[in-house]
């Protein structure tokens, strides 16, 4: 009786607190798990006879793989392995130089900007203000051959003549770069503005260095700040292809998975070819999230003991 | 706090989504079908019905009509035209199947895939007696093999394909298909973003003139002859030319003969129309665009009315002025541009004649399974393999 007692109160709470969680569910499920489960119906779909739109096979049952049998023979080692690699390339690089940049930005205004803090963090956010289209348009007229950067490099004498804009890969990294670095300076920013600062304050009491501080204590605290960021920078970087559209004049030398994807689900009737990529892509996704979720754990795990 | 996964929660997790899927199969079931490959009927508009109260709502491509046009056909009717954009023919036709669009009017519909709006019965056959100015269509599309007996079109524009130059820096005379694998103008050219042109280009420098082909080997070699491009040539691959070349970004581009006649617009101040140049092969790839008025249109009559007002030759013209895209128009052939001042002289080859329309070469219907020869294809030169 005492426990029946006990458990209402109890079950009353549980059921409130888990009732806060269901527009996250709902949300989850009207635009994640359904346009999922949408991709995965049209990539072992059919093609409309007529209008060679995607038909999606909504049930398992029906499913054809040919198309995605297809899709990963030219993925892995046919004619789209090279698009592949060279998405992981840019993502790759871009991620290099956000952490490069980026970090030392976040660092900075978690850490010493004190009064300063408010306006930095309006200035972090403010390229949001922004469309990302007009971002990248101001590229273009900022790279084009008579643009800016083109006439410094005539004024310094290195250059100047040089067409940026017609597949060269430092551009669109640069693009990418540019467009994404906000969404890592933010998260990292939270991160190490969390940071226990007895912790740090108790290496330097022990006679660390501020090096030694940095590598021995801040920077191990932050590994999980640093994966969040990268996760939700290389997330859209991969599926990205409006950067390469705008920045490499459709040179075939800087095609990402992303045109290509964009390409066969809107230039052509072969849908399932698209969505497939979208599958195989969301796949080598599903890795890196696999990884930040281990070494997320077991920051946590290290520090609760 | 422990954040691991406990096999209970995993197996907790994943028959709970197995039962939402159950759930949602039938739902989604719903949503979209495998459809039926019979032509489906449809049937036109009665005769002398009243033109409804509009708006009259319109399917097209961006800034592919003029403002003027628009503004007097509202003036004319005492209505409101709302136009609604797209970019590709493909993308029109799955927002009109699905109908994610809702419109009386398709303003440019592309040949080689009209067979897919009439056998999907999403346009209705034409009242040619709402259609008085029809008898000013060029005398070359009066009976298109797309539509035969013209029941459910009029076409819109005409042009064909080409090259587009700056004839200050290339010798006209020296232009063909050649010029494009020309390293002299590296990093200055561009191929259209098309699979049926790029390809078809590559197969016609080669001296084909198939552009259906079906042929494995030859569609997989002219996907490899683009391929050169990639590294021999810096190759564009873009739409662009119609601004780039008057600009001076691009010397040599794979482009239609419209653009050239729209890069007039785009020189900068001070540079003469002489620098344009424009060659296309006898013959050549010919395309129009055709309009057509949808089955569901809440506005069908308006819609007829609409295509009429754009058959007449004087709006027509009027039209040309923004467009830069030649009329489908008897009478408003290259001699006539010419002399209204509206197509500089040296420029007449991108005003195609009656005998050029005839006699060109068309992109008709493939089959599923060799279009996705020609897209793969295509898709392999434009990943740089």
């Amino acid at each position: 009786m005492a426990n029946a007692a006990g458990a209402a109160p109890g079950g009353h709470r549980n059921g409130f607190w888990g009732a806060l969680s269901l527009p996250g569910v709902a949300w989850l499920l009207a635009l994640f798990v359904v346009p999922f489960y949408a991709i995965a119906a049209v990539a072992f779909g059919q093609v409309d006879p007529i209008l060679r739109t995607a038909a999606p096979v909504w049930g398992p049952w029906s499913w054809n793989f040919s198309a995605m049998s297809k899709v990963i023979s030219r993925v892995f080692g046919g004619d789209l392995a090279g698009v592949v690699v060279r998405t992981l390339s840019y993502v790759g690089v871009s991620l290099a130089l956000c952490c490069l940049i980026g970090y030392p930005v976040a660092y900075y205004v978690a850490r010493h900007a004190s009064r300063w803090r408010g306006v930095l963090l309006a200035a972090l956010v403010l390229p949001f203000w922004i469309s990302y289209l007009m971002r990248m348009l101001a590229w273009v007229n900022l790279l084009q051959v008579d643009g800016y950067f083109n006439r410094l490099l005539g004024w310094l004498h290195v250059g100047g003549s040089r067409n940026w804009l017609d597949g060269n890969w430092p551009t669109v990294v640069i693009g990418l770069v540019y467009g994404y670095i906000p969404f890592f300076i933010l998260p990292l920013y939270a991160a190490l503005e969390r940071l226990d600062k007895r912790l740090i304050e108790a290496g330097r009491d022990l006679g660390a260095s501020p090096r030694r501080v940095f590598q021995r204590v801040t920077l191990p605290l932050s590994v999980p700040g640093l994966m969040s960021a990268s996760v939700i920078t290389v997330l859209p970087m991969f599926g990205d292809y409006y950067t390469n559209t705008f920045l490499s004049s459709g040179s075939p030398k800087t095609e990402m998975m992303g045109n290509q994807i964009e390409r066969y689900l809107r230039g052509t009737s072969q849908p399932q070819t698209g969505a497939s990529l979208v599958l195989i892509l969301s796949a080598m996704l599903l890795v890196l999230m696999t990884y930040y979720l281990v070494v997320t754990v077991r920051a946590q795990r290290a520090v609760a003991t | 706090m422990d954040t691991r996964f406990t096999r209970r929660q995993v197996f907790g997790g994943s028959a709970r989504l197995g039962l939402a899927l159950a759930c949602g199969v039938p739902l989604l079931q719903a949503c979209g079908s495998s459809g039926s490959s019979s032509k489906k009927q449809t049937v036109s508009i009665k005769d002398g019905v009243k033109p409804e109260a509009g708006p009259l709502r319109i399917l097209n491509y961006d800034s592919y009509v003029g403002p003027d046009i628009i503004s007097a056909f509202e003036a004319k009717y005492g209505i409101k035209v709302e136009i609604t954009t797209f970019t590709t023919d493909d993308e029109a036709i799955t927002k009109l199947a699905s109908g994610a669009v809702d419109v009386d009017l398709h303003h440019s519909a592309g040949t080689s895939t009209l067979y897919k709006l009439i056998d999907a019965g999403l346009i209705q056959p034409l009242n040619k007696s709402y259609l008085t100015n029809i008898g000013n269509v060029s005398s070359s599309l009066r009976d298109p093999y797309y539509d035969k007996g013209a029941v459910y079109t009029v076409p819109y524009t005409v042009f064909g394909t080409g090259i587009g130059f700056r004839a200050d820096k290339v010798d006209p005379k020296s232009v063909s298909w050649e010029t494009l694998w020309n390293p002299t103008y590296k990093g200055v050219t561009s191929i259209l973003d098309d699979v049926r042109e790029g390809l078809a280009m590559a197969m016609m420098r080669k001296g084909l003139t198939d552009v259906n082909t079906t042929h494995p080997a030859v569609i997989k070699q002219a996907g490899a002859d683009l391929g050169q491009l990639t590294n021999l040539m810096n190759i564009k691959v873009e739409i662009e030319g119609y601004h780039t070349i008057p600009e001076g970004a691009t010397t040599v581009a794979h482009t239609w003969s419209g653009d050239m006649l729209t890069a007039v617009g785009y020189l900068p101040e001070g540079t003469g129309d002489e620098v344009l140049g424009y060659w296309q092969p006898d013959p050549a790839v010919i395309n129009n665009d055709v309009m057509c008025v949808l089955t569901k249109a809440k506005n069908p009559v308006l819609a007829h009315l609409y295509v009429n007002f754009l058959l007449d030759k004087t709006n027509a013209q009027t039209n040309f002025k923004y467009v830069g895209y030649q009329p489908a128009i008897e009478g408003l052939g290259a001699q006539e541009l010419i002399a209204a001042g509206l197509v500089p002289a040296h420029l007449s080859s991108c005003v195609m004649s009656n005998d050029q329309i005839a006699k060109g070469y068309r992109y008709l219907q493939l089959t599923p399974d060799v279009d996705a020869l020609w897209n793969d294809a295509w898709s392999k030169f434009r990943a740089g393999g």
